[in-house]
């Protein structure tokens, strides 16, 4: 998948185990920005022997510790990628405390762990097992979806999906998603976020003719030369 | 016999056995019997065992229905020559596919020309003789001997014989043939229990028939009312026709009641410890022969957490699958969730023909937490049979690379996945959940293909005119194999592409829409 620069994010990742230490090279590789902060002290020797400069340590259950990290819940990213699930728990509980708008992201390896990282405050829980599960009952089910998937979303090519805010008074706003040739653009509209509505997806498949206010996000698929024109063309450029 | 004659037999022997060695007829025609008398696997042997029993149950029936009244003339025909011919030739049939004669003509007639040493025909017939003795003797086959017997009518014993015949039913139906089993492992101590009743019973039948034979007792006639009585006492049954009358025939009486009870414990333990163990393996038996039936199984190695999911995934899809798990524990909650599971080590062959590597299993999954585990159950499966799809779970990159130098079909690092997904989310927090719950079915969107089959409505027809707007899909894209043979996916094709056969049509939109149009096409 290809970034533009705006989408490029700085992302603290806390952990460089066998999941963060996946999560940090390939988030380094999409272009983001990642500063590593690890507990364990053979981790931080590890990821230095990785010639990773944008390293510190961290104790997890001292607020001054985390605070010395110079977190900045609007400008960070921060993903919860522990070793050990009780340490996962606590960064995410200790990080909510102090970073109350701050968006938490955390890795988890079962459902149960799911629910107590997100009842901790974690944002978005990603479960290792079932996102891997998927991925391997839908190659072998349906392997053309698991194709399609993979090019559109995980492969380094044109192809992305994007969300796009919209502003007021953009050509969108009151009209309604059947009148815009999204087709002809070369773009898919997978799914609408109303800002009225709550945050809740909306998929144009259900056969709700949406109409569009400044507020919404729009979820698109296409080429990303497609997506800059739009986007441009939405900003008036 | 002339050593002329002896020798223009013998080669003739010889030459017909290499004929049929090279017969490909011969050969599909003696696979298929043996498959239909043998392979518990083979789907028809199910059929044919169900003919078997019936013929049997109906030859005792007849037997039993002819003790009060004469049975008719035409039942009486079929039990004599209908079913009578049908245990002969079974019983031929089973002798002829047990070993291959020609087999043995032409290792004979090798072994001879190579040491320079006339082969003889008695000699021959001696070595084809001793190996279908051994057929003869074994005690299944002493039952399908016997079982023929009661046909001969003149005889009225031999029509006892007619029970040998309900004996037969072993061989056919499963589940006697598993209690047996049961009673054959626990020999030894079934043996001694035996030992150990004869030999109370004839210490107590001696001691009554000293204590009351002399007359006091007008039931005790003979030695033999003694043991009669001390075996039904001893039984517990007690019909109660013979019973003590002297006080030390009564303390004999109390004495053999509880050793009986003790014995009848002891024999109930036994057999019920017997079956607990052997009946995890039983089942199993059970899973190898349903699964026998079936095609395009998927093996899923290792039942942690991943494998679990996996299972899950699959079953809900409609796929064969049976679990392999090395933890009897674990095994077993594989089966209490529902799955066929067997309890085996993966990384042996053993059980992987006995599923059917060669023509059964289309996927293995090796999805144990060991990466070391899971790449010696790939090379394993792979060894046996290339051509089954492997897919291995493991941590790193660089064994990825291994495995994949290996000739392993896929590999996948669950660390990657989610850090792809991680990837996702930083970049398009709102895609990603859109694209998690599409690609879990969980939203009220779903992603599906359309295979585009040779001949079907679909080939050669335009984008535009699959009319998808009405059903409010989205059509993603189409998956074509390009001149190399490798998938290309066309993103968002235009309305004048044209499907070929052989494309699958990756459509977006509600389930039920989805639904509707590959009724449409199909």
């Amino acid at each position: 998948m290809m970034y533009t620069e705006e989408n490029k994010k700085e992302v603290i990742l806390f952990g460089y185990g066998k999941f963060g230490r996946h999560m940090y090279h390939h988030l380094s590789q999409g272009g983001h920005h990642v500063k590593l902060a690890t507990m364990v002290e053979s981790n931080y020797e590890e990821a230095s022997a990785d010639r990773i400069k944008d390293i510190k340590r961290f104790n997890p259950k001292h607020n001054d510790s985390i605070r010395m990290l110079g977190i900045n819940p609007a400008k960070h990213l921060l993903y919860c990628a522990m070793e050990h699930t009780s340490n996962n728990l606590f960064l995410v509980l200790s990080l909510r405390e102090l970073y109350h708008d701050a968006m938490i992201v955390a890795i988890s390896n079962s459902e149960e762990n799911t629910r107590k990282l997100k009842y901790a405050g974690a944002d978005t829980v990603i479960d290792i097992y079932e996102a891997s599960a998927q991925h391997l009952v839908t190659n072998l089910t349906k392997p053309a979806v698991a194709e399609a998937i993979s090019t559109i979303f995980f492969e380094k090519n044109n192809l992305k999906i994007a969300e796009i805010l919209l502003e007021s008074d953009t050509l969108l706003e009151g009209k309604h998603a059947a009148e815009i040739d999204f087709y002809g653009r070369g773009l898919i509209l997978v799914a609408v976020i109303d800002r009225e509505m709550g945050d809740e997806l909306i998929y144009l498949s259900r056969g709700v003719d949406h109409k569009f206010d400044a507020g919404d996000t729009l979820v698109l698929a296409g080429k990303a030369d497609d997506i800059l024109s739009f986007k441009m063309e939405l900003a008036g450029v | 016999m002339s050593k002329t004659l002896d020798h223009v037999i013998v080669s003739k022997i010889v030459r017909f056995a290499y004929l049929i060695e090279g017969s490909l007829q011969y050969r599909k025609v003696k696979d298929f019997t043996y498959d239909l008398l043998e392979n518990d696997r083979y789907r028809y042997k199910r059929w044919f065992d169900f003919f078997m029993i019936f013929i049997i149950l109906s030859s005792v029936l007849i037997l039993v229905i002819g003790v009060k009244k004469p049975v008719p003339q035409w039942l009486d025909d079929y039990d004599l020559y209908f079913v009578t011919t049908i245990f002969i030739v079974e019983y031929l049939v089973r002798m002829w596919v047990y070993s291959d004669m020609h087999k043995i003509v032409i290792r004979a007639s090798e072994e001879s020309r190579y040491l320079h040493h006339p082969l003889s025909l008695y000699k021959l017939v001696g070595m084809i003789a001793r190996d279908k003795w051994h057929y003869i003797i074994s005690p299944s086959a002493i039952i399908d001997l016997v079982a023929i017997l009661p046909s001969y009518r003149q005889i009225r014993i031999l029509r006892i014989l007619v029970l040998f015949r309900a004996f037969k039913m072993l061989r056919y139906a499963r589940s006697l043939s598993g209690f047996l089993f049961i009673l054959k492992s626990k020999k030894f101590e079934l043996i001694t229990l035996l030992t150990l009743t004869a030999f109370f019973v004839f210490i107590a039948g001696i001691m009554l028939y000293v204590f009351e034979g002399d007359g006091d007792n007008p039931n005790i006639l003979n030695l033999f009312d003694a043991f009669y009585w001390a075996l039904v006492t001893i039984s517990t049954v007690g019909y109660g026709d013979i019973s003590p009358v002297t006080p030390e025939g009564r303390v004999v009486s109390m004495l053999i009641i509880m050793t009986g009870v003790g014995l009848i414990a002891f024999m109930t333990s036994i057999i019920v410890s017997s079956f607990s163990e052997r009946l995890i393996e039983l089942r199993e038996d059970r899973v190898v022969q349903e699964v026998g039936k079936k095609s395009h199984i998927i093996v899923i190695c290792g039942f942690g957490i991943m494998g679990r999911k996996v299972a899950q995934g699959l079953l809900a899809e409609g796929r064969e699958l049976i679990v392999l798990e090395r933890d009897e524990e674990i095994a077993q909650k594989a089966h209490s969730s529902g799955y066929r599971s067997i309890c085996a080590d993966a990384s042996q062959s053993s059980i992987f023909e006995q599923i059917g590597i060669e023509e059964r299993i289309s996927h293995v999954l090796c999805l144990t937490s060991d990466d070391e585990q899971n790449a010696f159950i790939a090379i394993n499966v792979k060894s046996l049979n290339p051509d089954v799809t492997v897919t291995v779970r493991c941590s790193d990159k660089e064994i990825a690379d291994k495995l994949r130098y290996a000739g392993i079909d896929q590999v996948i690092i669950p660390e990657e996945i989610t850090a792809l997904m991680g990837v996702v989310h930083a970049g398009e927090p709102v895609a990603f959940e859109a694209l998690r719950s599409i690609i879990a079915y969980k939203g009220e969107s779903h992603i599906d293909e359309v295979q585009v089959e040779p001949g079907s409505v679909l080939e050669y027809k335009r984008i535009e005119a699959l009319k998808t707007k009405t059903f409010r899909l989205i059509i993603l894209g189409i998956v074509r194999l390009n001149e190399e043979g490798e998938k290309d996916f066309l993103f968002n094709p235009d309305d004048e592409t044209e499907l070929l056969a052989g494309d699958d049509l990756v459509v977006m939109g509600h389930p039920a829409a989805i639904a509707h149009f590959k009724r449409e096409v199909e």
